[in-house]
């Protein structure tokens, strides 16, 4: 496994991104909460470019039987990025996919020393 | 038929799910309440349409349909065929109706029928008709007549139905089912490809067009607005059933909606699963027409996919377009073994239907 700076803390307010390249490979660095996430720029769909997606949140939803009515809620705003080539929803904060059960990005250790984001592959 | 399926066939219970009892429209007037039982009888205009489609080519194609009124036709259909539960049901399409009004009593006289000529007397299994025209008004129905056993499902037209089936103002309706452990039976019709398709039914210039396609649209257009609208997880203990375009298209489908859905998930956020889960959850696929492929391993394969917990066998008797038993068993017993060949002729239909036979 080896270890790559691929940013400083400074350098990613909630809600930013960075995508760079370390070893030939896309990563995408995820600023949320204050908490960093690394993943491959990679859908497991068709290979697109998921983390370059937009970042929205995203719609559930409610049945009352009794009622027979469906409420319709907005959820997890800022942490649903949608793949540009087919729209399939990763939660940024787990990596899993939302459009398909047990799919994942693929996911790398993140951690903070003196103020820089380290990304282990 | 060859000997060795004469001698199958006699050691297998046989539930057939798609068998029509003929109504004449003078008798379905004595079960009307009027105004409309005198708009049958004494209007020169008359109530059920045609397409001017002739379906039976002249008559190359035998007519079974107009004798087979009575439940001693669907005795001897039963001894003829060995069909040990045949699930009757009244085949009128009620969507067409523009009246909404003439639909529900249309839709209470064909049930009162149903019972009073067929199942009141008699040990058949049958569904129950349902209009959608007013929903709390069909649901008030299936109070009704749904706890009544011989019901064991209820029957819905996939013709003429507007708005598409899956649509929230028919949720009293899959309630009432639910509650009374009704499965929802959808079932197309060819003849009324000019409710759903006008266009194509004019633009056609034989039914051999019509027929190809008829059906099989009217039953995705209803399995894709029920997955749409999230039908299954609203009502997770509620079984569907589709009758009347084969097979094939199934496949197909689920694949198609998976890929949708995966694409479009937040557009149909009631939806916890694939498509293809609720379908192989909940949904029961009849055999009847089969397909036929030039290579008999096509269809093997075909049945794999849906798989002998989805498949059931119906011959739509007495429909000029019916399958005899044979033409699904032959698959059955050359590629499958007895045990699934039991599921798809028996087990299956017994758990889609709930019936305790």
């Amino acid at each position: 496994m080896s270890e790559h700076t691929v940013a400083t803390v400074g350098e990613l307010n909630d809600g930013d991104r960075k995508l760079v390249e370390v070893e030939g490979r896309e990563i995408a660095l995820f600023r949320t909460d204050g908490e960093f996430r690394a993943y491959t720029n990679w859908c497991i769909h068709q290979g697109g470019p998921a983390c370059e997606g937009s970042v929205t949140g995203t719609s559930d939803a409610e049945f009352d039987r009794e009622e027979l009515e469906t409420e319709l809620q907005w959820c997890k705003e800022g942490e649903v990025l949608n793949c540009p080539w087919h729209g399939w929803e990763y939660d940024i904060p787990t990596g899993e996919c939302l459009s398909k059960e047990g799919a994942k990005l693929p996911a790398h250790p993140v951690r903070v020393e003196d103020e820089e984001v380290v990304v282990s592959l | 038929m060859s000997q060795r399926a004469a001698h199958a066939l006699a050691e297998t219970t046989v539930v057939d799910t798609d068998v029509h009892i003929t109504v004449p429209e003078e008798t379905i007037a004595t079960y009307l309440e009027e105004p409309y039982r005198s708009s049958i009888t004494d209007s020169p205009h008359p109530m059920f349409p045609s397409s001017s489609w002739d379906q039976r080519m002249g008559g190359k194609i035998d007519d079974y349909f107009s004798t087979f009124t009575g439940p001693e036709d669907v005795r001897e259909f039963q001894a003829d065929f060995e069909i040990e539960y045949p699930i009757i049901n009244t085949f009128e399409p009620l969507g067409k109706f523009s009246q909404p009004d003439l639909a529900m009593s249309l839709m209470r006289a064909y049930n009162d029928l149903l019972l009073d000529k067929f199942l009141d007397d008699y040990d058949f299994l049958g569904l129950a008709a349902v209009a959608t025209q007013r929903p709390r008004e069909a649901a008030e129905e299936i109070e009704r007549i749904g706890d009544n056993d011989q019901i064991v499902g209820l029957y819905l037209g996939t013709s003429g139905e507007y708005p598409p089936l899956g649509d929230p103002s028919n949720d009293p309706i899959y309630r009432a089912a639910e509650d009374h452990d009704l499965p929802i039976v959808f079932h197309g019709n060819g003849e009324e490809f000019m409710f759903d398709f006008p266009l194509h039914n004019k633009g056609f210039n034989n039914y051999f067009e019509v027929q190809s396609l008829g059906h099989p649209w009217q039953q995705m257009a209803t399995m894709a607005s029920v997955i749409g609208e999230g039908v299954p997880a609203k009502f997770p203990d509620l079984n569907f059933v589709f009758l009347e375009a084969g097979i094939g298209w199934v496949p197909y489908m689920m694949h198609r909606m998976n890929k949708i859905y995966r694409m479009r998930r937040s557009e149909v956020p009631l939806l916890e699963q694939s498509p293809e889960e609720y379908i192989r959850d909940q949904f029961y696929i009849g055999s009847q027409p089969l397909g036929e492929p030039n290579r008999s391993e096509d269809m093997k394969r075909i049945i794999e996919t849906l798989g002998a917990d989805m498949l059931m066998f119906a011959t739509d008797y007495p429909h000029w377009d019916f399958d005899h038993l044979e033409e699904l068993d032959k698959y059955l017993q050359h590629y499958f073994t007895e045990t699934e060949r039991q599921q798809i002729l028996y087990e299956t239909p017994a758990e889609a239907f709930g019936l305790s036979i």
